[in-house]
């Protein structure tokens, strides 16, 4: 990897070689790079001096020592300078205004951020960050856009502000998304806005797509994305695959999550109780403890659901006793409990209030229903959503494979592809 | 002492008095001179210039806003609640460095908690839980609203209505009042569906009504497809449940057409 050998008379080196010595930029960014032995600051002079007549640097090139210099200064784990030059790269960002840096200028937002992250003083960018977005949009820097919103909804998930995040995203411009990794990140940060505010159907689609677009190396990034969506699959009441948890590299960190779901799966109050107390740690620095406590009413939800297809009928003390609810009136809880999963149609009976039982109606043929139609639906509209995403990831070299392509032919492939577009589009316009 | 200071503080003593003596009409007139004074410091939201009484100016402030939430439960005014409640969060929030936490902040959020819970707006009171640390659930007051959320969820109803004896704050009542009425709707909903009759009695009991009379008003009031005969409250099924019989062609063709049109395009 080229980042390790990133050392800081390369560094130094590289900075006499593109910066004319004795400008601004070059004093600034060489106090950042400390002096080693006499022979590497010899070499420096030799390589500078023959380089001289750079006498007006491009802003691009500039901008792009200012990028190495941070990544180098995070790699040597000195924050507090990186937090420096940061803020004065930022600074000098805001004076120039050209396309050609704007791609640089969207990882330096990035690193930026970073630095904030890694001495814990995002709150301090949130203003800065906003100005450099609004800036973005007015120059139309679409990568910049993307960037920037990404780093401002984590800024705000950092602590925990999620209705100011929900604010910023949903008024905040989108655009066909330009980088893969940005977009993963926006879909994830969605998704955990969307699984607080209690969305969980949007939630799963967000966080699942953000698993599956990001790429294979992004191992935390995938891990983080699995936890949360196993979470909310368990509270649309869907039991994740074992294979979710057993992928490559994940099984130990997806452990937690794992032994939750097999309480969740049989339904069992008192060993989910065990499960959350066993992993409070891991829960609650994965600050996912508040989500773990709202799965107890699907625990309960399926522990019913087991009983209720067990038995025909049986006493409502019998019920309170399975579920294991421990309050000082079990069975008028388990009464309303199983009253309330009647009526939101998660089991089939009906209670006999003068004798105390819950009568559980024979199941009825599902095929007679429009049960498996629907399902057979969302299969359907899920491929084809596939696909449809899919034409449209799909990225052709300009002129590559017609290079005899006549003008007219090419006119009017263009506006046969436009029409596509534009038909794509009007269908999930549609759809919404 | 600055003068500004001096007015709003004797102003508010004057409130503080009112408000003791319950006399609210009083207490609203002086808070709306309160907060227009209020606006001449430098110091609050959304500003927060570092001024030499900044402290004290932040302190006052807190205060006020803090019995203005008070004051609107008490008149019982949801609206100015939540109006109140915004403009002291960023007390909460933003001035943790600059003056010493309010005894008053828990029973207060969890006063918020209780409040989005009564007007049903579940996914708010999640976000509002989030920005709590997890010290703040050991809290009674915000501990109180949590578990009432969890009982109203499961459906465990009398664990909700029990809760009304163990606030936290004399505040609370009012919102458990109006939780009590939202209870007794979600009863009544779930019965219809669970049961197929009860006996007068019982259905008296679970609805939480003193008399008969009372439940009879109800049922006519709220569900008049219920039927009472024989001593029994008899709930009509016959509307609910016939296997499909009939196909639904519309949404069918609808489906079919779409496929069409999507393999057409994908071929």
């Amino acid at each position: 990897m080229l980042r390790r050998k990133l050392r800081a008379p390369v560094v130094s080196s590289f900075l006499a070689v593109a910066l004319p010595p004795g400008s601004d930029a070059h004093t600034r960014l060489s106090s950042y790079v400390p002096k080693e032995d006499e022979h590497e600051m010899d070499v420096d002079t030799a390589t500078s001096a023959a380089q001289v007549p750079a006498k007006h640097p491009l802003p691009e090139l500039e901008i792009y020592c200012y990028l190495l210099v941070l990544i180098f200064l995070i790699d040597q784990k000195k924050y507090n300078e990186a937090k420096a030059c940061a803020s004065a790269s930022i600074a000098r960002l805001k004076n120039i205004n050209r396309r050609t840096v704007d791609v640089l200028a969207s990882r330096l937002y990035f690193y930026y951020s970073y630095s904030y992250e890694l001495t814990n003083s995002l709150a301090e960018i949130r203003g800065n960050l906003l100005a450099l977005h609004r800036m973005a949009t007015l120059r139309r820097d679409e990568l910049g856009q993307e960037t920037l919103l990404n780093l401002l909804l984590r800024n705000y998930l950092h602590y925990n502000l999620y209705d100011q995040a929900e604010k910023l995203r949903s008024k905040a411009p989108r655009f066909e998304a330009h980088s893969n990794q940005q977009f993963c990140r926006y879909l994830f940060y969605l998704g955990k806005i969307r699984t607080i505010q209690l969305e969980y159907t949007d939630a799963k689609e967000s966080l699942l797509q953000a698993a599956r677009k990001a790429p294979s190396t992004a191992r935390g990034f995938l891990i983080q994305c699995n936890k949360w969506a196993v979470i909310v699959r368990l509270l649309l009441g869907e039991i994740p695959e074992r294979t979710v948890f057993m992928q490559k590299g994940m099984k130990k960190a997806l452990r937690p999550y794992f032994e939750l779901t097999n309480a969740v799966r049989v339904g069992d109050l008192e060993l989910f109780r065990t499960v959350a107390d066993k992993f409070a740690s891991t829960f609650s620095s994965d600050r996912t403890h508040n989500l773990i406590v709202r799965l107890r009413h699907n625990v309960i939800r399926t522990g019913l659901r087991n009983i209720s297809i067990s038995y025909s009928r049986i006493s409502l003390p019998d019920v309170a006793k399975k579920l294991s609810l421990n309050s000082e009136n079990p069975v008028a809880d388990a009464e309303s409990i199983v009253a309330k999963a009647i009526r939101d149609g998660a089991i089939d009976a009906t209670i006999d209030h003068a004798n105390g039982w819950m009568v559980s109606k024979e199941t009825g043929d599902v095929y007679s229903t429009n049960e498996p139609q629907i399902a057979f639906n969302s299969r359907i509209a899920f491929c084809l959503n596939m696909h449809n995403e899919a034409v449209r990831a799909l990225r052709f070299p300009p002129n590559s494979h017609k290079e005899k392509e006549t003008a007219e032919k090419r006119r009017e492939r263009q506006q046969q592809e436009q029409e596509l577009a534009k038909h794509i589009a009007e269908e999930d316009d549609d759809d919404f | 002492m600055d003068p500004q200071l001096r007015e709003v503080t004797q102003l508010f003593e004057r409130f503080k008095a009112a408000f003791l003596r319950s006399d609210f009409d009083t207490c609203t007139n002086l808070l709306s001179q309160l907060k227009v004074l209020l606006t001449k410091f430098p110091s609050l939201p959304p500003s927060f210039q570092r001024t030499p009484n900044a402290v004290e100016e932040l302190t006052v402030a807190r205060d006020i806003y803090e019995h203005a939430v008070v004051l609107s439960v008490k008149t019982e005014d949801q609206d100015a609640f939540e109006r109140d409640f915004f403009q002291l969060k960023p007390y909460y929030t933003d001035t943790c460095g600059i003056i010493p936490p309010s005894p008053q902040e828990y029973p207060i959020l969890g006063l918020n908690l209780l409040r989005l819970l009564v007007q049903n707006r579940i996914a708010e009171f999640h976000t509002e839980l989030e920005l709590l640390p997890s010290s703040a659930l050991e809290n009674p007051c915000i501990k109180h609203a949590v578990e009432l959320e969890q009982s109203f969820m499961e459906g465990a109803y009398n664990r909700v209505l029990s809760a009304r004896q163990t606030v936290p704050h004399e505040t609370y009542v009012y919102f458990m009042d109006l939780l009590a009425k939202t209870v007794r709707d979600e009863i009544a909903g779930c019965s219809e569906k669970a049961y197929d009759y009860l006996t007068i009695n019982d259905a008296k009991k679970m609805l939480m009504f003193s008399s008969e009379q009372e439940l009879f008003q109800y049922i006519t009031e709220e569900h008049p497809d219920w039927e009472t005969k024989n001593g029994c409250v008899f709930f009509q099924k016959a509307k609910e449940s016939q296997p499909s019989k009939e196909i639904p062609s519309l949404q069918l063709i609808n489906q079919t057409l779409s496929y069409a049109r999507e393999l057409e395009r994908i071929v």
